[in-house]
């Protein structure tokens, strides 16, 4: 299969549904779609041709070696890459349902990142209290209403599994929670905004087990609400948390293939190589 | 040409080592149990108790072989988080080791049976399929053995070879019910030892099975495709 899990399915679904999904491997309808993606950083080509289909509302892992290309391609979807001088885009991702291309050069980058929202390896909250980080992006797009704005931080924090944990401490600096908090409060910053796809770059690399399980566990709930990317070097968490998953090796795309499937019986030898670490 | 041993090339050596072992100890334990499926059907025809009792006696062994590999396989799968051919390959070691188990206890039944069974009388069932429980005992062992190697050499060919004979230990436990039904309407005096004698056949035609079933185990180890369950006799 290249590029596109299998048969679609249509309704959103219940959690339920979607654990189901994940055992027979249906496909939702596209979120987003890579077409013929190059990029380069100077002259050097990251991305080779890459043909990825996002399905919507389910979660697609990208794994491979260190240099394989796997961050290049998530930060693409944000228009991260713009941020850098001398960097190349060539192809197309396309985002439903208005099939505008996130690459293309007539896109505004800000309208990009207002729909793609993105967690980072390291928690990276502002030196603001917990309330003003998860109300930042609302700000930025003009809600000022105290009470809509309590309303969303609210939902966003709830969302991201940390009500509990700071409802009484909305007013505390962010930079006072646990790794595992703060991870969760940039998950919350960036739900706020109601993104249409959340990109988690090893989004757990920087915590603790417990940390990654209620990270992996909210992952597994937001699929109802979000379309998820996540590039992860933990491939364990990669069978665990996804749809999906797609190996690229030296810039490529290898293989994307059902979860299951690729972990128990994937069908190109390099990708049996990298995952039962038979690779370099 | 060197062949590359599936199981090695890991980076991380302790992997190769580890598969390396659950390999060869559920090598050794077929060895074992093929040893003693051909000796428990050597002691009754030859009505041999002192081989039955040795049987009888190294059945221990099997079992300890089950449970050592059963517990080298989970410690694997949790210290390795094995995925892919790994994984495959140490499931399949853990229930082709659950198969010999079973052989094993299958050859205990018979050897318990040749402990007991006594001299041999002119007209007892056991010599009237004589001829029957040679052939079944050969070709159970002979599809064993296939098994057990086409596991240590992850041979899909040989698994495939295995499946294929089936069909032969069946027809031959066919042939000797009808014989054995002949005999008990002729002469109802070892009544016991006809319904015996019956077990033995069975437990023969099962080994044929767990053959089948550790032949199974390799396709799907080599092949990651579930082959498709081949009827009774197919």
């Amino acid at each position: 299969m290249q590029g596109e899990p299998s048969a679609q399915k249509s309704d959103t679904p219940s959690l339920s549904v979607v654990l189901e999904d994940r055992k027979t491997a249906r496909a939702n309808p596209p979120k987003a779609n890579a077409e013929k993606l190059n990029f380069w950083y100077g002259t050097n080509q990251a991305l080779k041709n890459i043909n990825l289909v996002i399905p919507e509302h389910q979660v697609t892992a990208l794994i491979g070696p260190s240099g394989c290309g796997k961050s290049t391609f998530l930060r693409c979807f944000n228009r991260m890459h713009d941020l850098q001088p001398d960097t190349k885009y060539d192809g197309a991702i396309t985002l439903r349902p208005d099939n505008v291309n996130l690459v293309g050069p007539e896109t505004d980058p800000i309208e990009v990142r207002m729909r793609i929202g993105m967690v980072f390896q390291k928690p990276n909250p502002f030196p603001k209290t917990v309330f003003d980080n998860v109300a930042y992006g609302l700000r930025l797009r003009g809600v000022t209403n105290r009470t809509a704005l309590a309303e969303r931080v609210e939902k966003a924090l709830r969302g991201a599994a940390i009500w509990d944990e700071v409802k009484d401490r909305l007013n505390d600096s962010a930079l006072a929670l646990s790794g595992g908090q703060m991870q969760r409060l940039c998950i919350a910053r960036a739900l706020a905004t109601e993104p249409e796809i959340l990109l988690f770059d090893e989004p757990t690399s920087a915590l603790d087990p417990i940390a990654t399980a209620k990270i992996e566990e909210l992952i597994t709930e937001l699929r109802q609400r979000v379309t998820v990317l996540i590039v992860t070097h933990n491939m364990q968490q990669a069978a665990r948390v996804s749809d999906f998953t797609a190996f690229m090796y030296l810039g490529e795309l290898v293989e994307v293939d059902t979860t299951s499937k690729i972990f128990t019986n994937p069908s190109k030898k390099a990708t049996e190589d990298y995952i039962t670490g038979r690779y370099g | 040409m060197h062949v590359a041993d599936p199981l090695e090339g890991h980076t991380s050596k302790t992997v190769d080592q580890a598969l390396h072992e659950l390999r060869t100890h559920a090598v050794e334990m077929g060895g074992l149990v093929i040893d003693q499926v051909g000796s428990a059907v050597r002691a009754l025809l030859e009505r041999d108790g002192r081989l039955a009792g040795v049987v009888l006696s190294r059945e221990p062994q099997v079992n300890d072989y089950e449970s050592r590999i059963d517990r080298e396989s989970l410690t694997f799968i949790a210290l390795h988080q094995p995925v892919a051919s790994d994984l495959r390959t140490a499931r399949a070691i853990s229930r082709a080791a659950l198969e010999l188990e079973r052989v094993g206890d299958e050859s205990k039944k018979i050897a318990r049976f040749a402990a007991k069974v006594g001299a041999v009388a002119p007209h007892d069932p056991v010599s009237a399929v004589a001829r029957s429980l040679r052939h079944m005992a050969t070709l159970s062992t002979a599809m064993l053995r296939g098994a057990v190697r086409a596991l240590d050499e992850a041979n899909p060919a040989l698994a495939r070879d295995v499946l294929d004979r089936d069909r032969d230990l069946d027809e031959e436990f066919a042939a000797a019910l009808r014989q054995v039904m002949s005999f008990v309407m002729e002469d109802q005096q070892f009544l016991r030892a006809t319904v015996d004698t019956v077990f033995a056949l069975k437990g023969l035609e099962r080994i044929g099975d767990h053959a089948k079933n550790i032949s199974e185990q390799v396709l799907y180890m080599v092949e990651g495709e579930r082959p498709r369950k081949t009827p009774k006799g197919g």
